[in-house]
């Protein structure tokens, strides 16, 4: 029974993770139908800014949590204004976005290196302490992480499915001239998307670093997770990256567990081209491409 | 007073605050002033580190001791009237690939008429022929037992290029040979008899860790466990879970990077096992300290190549730190300190270093460096004639000034080094049972 509570308290924790990175980069394709090669670093400077004002100011988790999201939300903004909005609607948008924000990513990088250089630093919002769940130690970080996630999913969820900011952001990923015709500022809900997901990597970022450390390299491996989650659950389909997210992540725990830690990843990927095979649209994608 | 004058004072006061033996540096300074200058242009020494990625911690710290060791030699009036220069490329955490552009760059661009560096994450062998092509010297310290195997397979190709501390294949045997010697003086008492080795995914942690495996049984040890971790490690649960379900008296882990050794202590430490906890080479940079602060104390860790605590290691340390700050790390900086320091001594007593190409001038340099027997911070460097690498001391030779050292330290204090507690002659503490083990 501890090892099934250890995989479940692993697999929630790296899920809550991969979950926060993966929604916002399915919310951008979704919605802009763009791959944001530059979300793994969005995710680096937001727990950097953290960290610096954390340092300098001594501020709690909760505040850390504010600043990690403004800042998140600042360099998704300021990607947009400066560069994404000049490439809509090209030729070949997907492609040349894909290459322009995988060149943001490496100036973002450098310039991490330039401020922090590369050693690994700690993160101070990390929280100490924990709990037991039968014989299974659960460290209020991860708790802080699950409930971090849970928090602003579902908040995404309410904000796309309740509210009227929400109903246009669907209504422009479905179908952007005939928003833009009942009266949709398409633009402006660009805006919101890529400040939004901006947001959640931010959160992302700092989550992220609590349990590992800062480097500028930190953005690299859950990009990379989150990319391999977004095609399963279907490229743009937000509530299935969600969902996904915490599939798999239980998925490698137990892999982890009982056959092998270096096997978690590879069987991801082994699912990935099963799914692929299958059902090529993903887990939760339509061929109407009707996202959430 | 005459210039002359004033540059023995000067030399001399350096001397006293450097962190080098003040024999060598006595020697090469010596050279220096008996030799006329050469010419003004610079020994340029071309550094490719992992100045960024998951290894900058020990990237970041050759440079620095490339940069203390040069300031010191130039301060001493360079090799033979020449100043030496340090040009470093950041290899990125990278492969081969990365490795061989950066050194070609720095010998063709940069005229590097030397590669020393630590160790970069690429197959051990990157290095090899890019200075045989070049003609030049390289020297570092990727402890790999696969440089030997290269070495020997063609001596007359492989000349120039020298791991100036011992493979890797020495940390298995040495480790549970130290654990014998704990357990032989008392100090530590097995609680059973099961050890658990925790690997990375890299040859080099894998070496080490089948090392230990293969040696267990000789020494009444069954592997309870031998598991291979990916990288990074975000979250130990899975392999902490299996440790805390069939404790073992040692859990070994040999993947080597620092924030991910860090990481397991944190998560170990919420409900430690009754276990001697080893582990290789990352725990002995700052770093380790820094990020797993008390849940660092009581760990062991343990180095082939790092800052002894006599009086010329803590002479470098202390030198180091006042330097580059207190978070330094002097295991990782002493290594190209040491290396270099070596070289600049090396090619005054062959008459200067060679440029690019120069092969037959760099081979003399070669040879002086083979010969000598450099005692620095890290210990006695002298170079295997068969392999191009370091003996090791205690387990090539039992004299301790003609190997180095493969040192075991403990963390005591998470804001101070770790103390180093074997082997003799050069331990300067005591082996303490860890906090969280049963008495």
């Amino acid at each position: 029974m501890d090892v099934v509570i250890q995989i479940v308290i692993t697999g929630l924790t790296l899920g809550s993770m991969y979950a926060l990175a993966s929604v916002g980069l399915s919310l951008i394709y979704g919605t802009l139908g763009m791959f944001n090669m530059a979300h793994g670093l969005f995710m680096t400077l937001g727990a950097y800014v953290a960290y610096s004002v954390a340092v300098a100011f001594g501020i709690p988790l909760v505040l850390g949590i504010v600043v990690a999201m403004a800042a998140g939300a600042l360099i998704g903004i300021i990607t947009h204004l400066v560069m994404v909005r000049f490439m809509l609607g090209t030729a070949d948008f997907g492609t040349n976005v894909l290459v322009a924000t995988a060149g943001l990513g490496i100036l973002i990088e450098d310039l991490l290196l330039k401020v922090y250089g590369g050693y690994p630093y700690p993160q101070p919002l990390a929280v100490e302490g924990f709990t037991r769940i039968g014989r299974v130690t659960v460290t209020y970080q991860a708790v802080i992480i699950f409930a971090v996630a849970l928090i602003l999913i579902l908040g995404v969820a309410w904000l796309l499915l309740k509210t009227r900011f929400g109903r246009a952001i669907r209504a422009t990923a479905l179908n952007r001239e005939a928003a833009m015709l009942m009266g949709v500022k398409a633009d402006t809900v660009f805006l919101q998307v890529m400040a939004l997901a901006g947001m959640l990597a931010g959160v992302a970022g700092l989550m992220i670093s609590t349990q590992a450390t800062l480097s500028p390299q930190m953005g690299g491996d859950p990009l990379l997770k989150a990319f391999v989650i977004c095609v399963v659950a279907g490229l743009g389909n937000v509530w299935g990256a969600g969902l996904c997210a915490f599939g798999l992540a239980l998925l490698e725990a137990a892999i982890g567990f009982y056959i092998g830690v270096r096997f978690g990843f590879p069987a991801m990927l082994i699912l990935v081209i099963l799914v692929l095979i299958w059902r090529p649209q993903g887990l939760f994608g339509s061929e109407k491409v009707v996202r959430l | 007073m005459s210039n002359h004058s004033k540059n023995n004072q000067t030399r001399r006061g350096f001397l006293k605050g450097a962190g080098v033996t003040a024999g060598s540096a006595a020697m090469l300074s010596g050279l220096n002033q008996s030799a006329q200058a050469q010419s003004s242009d610079p020994v340029v020494i071309g550094c490719p580190a992992p100045l960024t990625g998951i290894v900058a911690a020990d990237g970041i710290e050759f440079q620095r001791g490339l940069e203390m060791a040069r300031d010191e030699i130039n301060e001493m009036g360079g090799i033979l009237g020449r100043p030496v220069e340090v040009v470093t490329v950041d290899t990125e955490s990278k492969g081969d690939d990365v490795v061989i552009q950066a050194a070609q760059r720095l010998i063709d661009k940069d005229n590097a008429s030397a590669i020393i560096t630590g160790y970069n994450l690429e197959t051990g062998t990157a290095l090899h022929d890019v200075v045989a092509d070049a003609g030049v010297i390289a020297m570092h310290s990727n402890t790999v037992a696969v440089h030997d195997e290269l070495v020997k397979s063609d001596p007359d190709r492989f000349w120039g290029t020298i791991q100036y501390d011992p493979p890797e294949t020495m940390y298995g045997e040495g480790f549970l040979k130290f654990i014998k010697d704990l357990e032989d003086n008392g100090e530590f008492k097995r609680p059973n008899n099961k050890i658990a080795i925790v690997t990375g995914p890299g040859t080099y942690s894998i070496n080490i860790a089948n090392a230990m495996n293969g040696g267990a049984a000789a020494f009444g040890y069954e592997v309870s466990l031998f598991e291979t971790v990916k990288v990074p490690v975000t979250d130990w649960g899975p392999t902490l879970a299996k440790l805390r379900a069939d404790p073992p008296a040692i859990i070994a882990i040999t993947h080597f990077y620092t924030q991910d050794q860090a990481q397991f202590m944190n998560q170990f430490m919420t409900d430690p096992t009754d276990s001697l906890v080893y582990l290789q080479y990352g725990a002995s940079l700052a770093a380790f300290r820094d990020i797993a602060g008390d849940n660092s104390v009581g760990s062991i860790y343990a180095t082939v190549i790092g800052a002894l605590q006599d009086e010329i290691g803590t002479g470098f340390a202390d030198a180091y730190k006042g330097r580059f700050g207190d978070n330094a790390s002097p295991n990782g900086g002493g290594q190209t300190y040491q290396a270099l320091h070596a070289y600049a001594l090396a090619a005054a007593l062959a008459g200067g270093a060679g440029a690019p190409y120069e092969e037959d001038q760099n081979r003399v340099v070669a040879d002086r460096l083979k010969s000598l027997i450099y005692r620095g911070p890290m210990g006695t460097m002298r170079i295997r004639p068969d392999t191009l690498s370091a003996y090791s001391y205690p387990t090539e030779t039992n004299d301790p000034s003609l190997g180095m050292p493969h040192i075991f330290s403990q963390v005591h204090d998470k804001a101070k080094d770790g103390v180093l507690i074997a082997p003799s002659p050069y331990e300067r503490g005591n082996f303490q049972l860890p906090p969280w083990m049963k008495s």
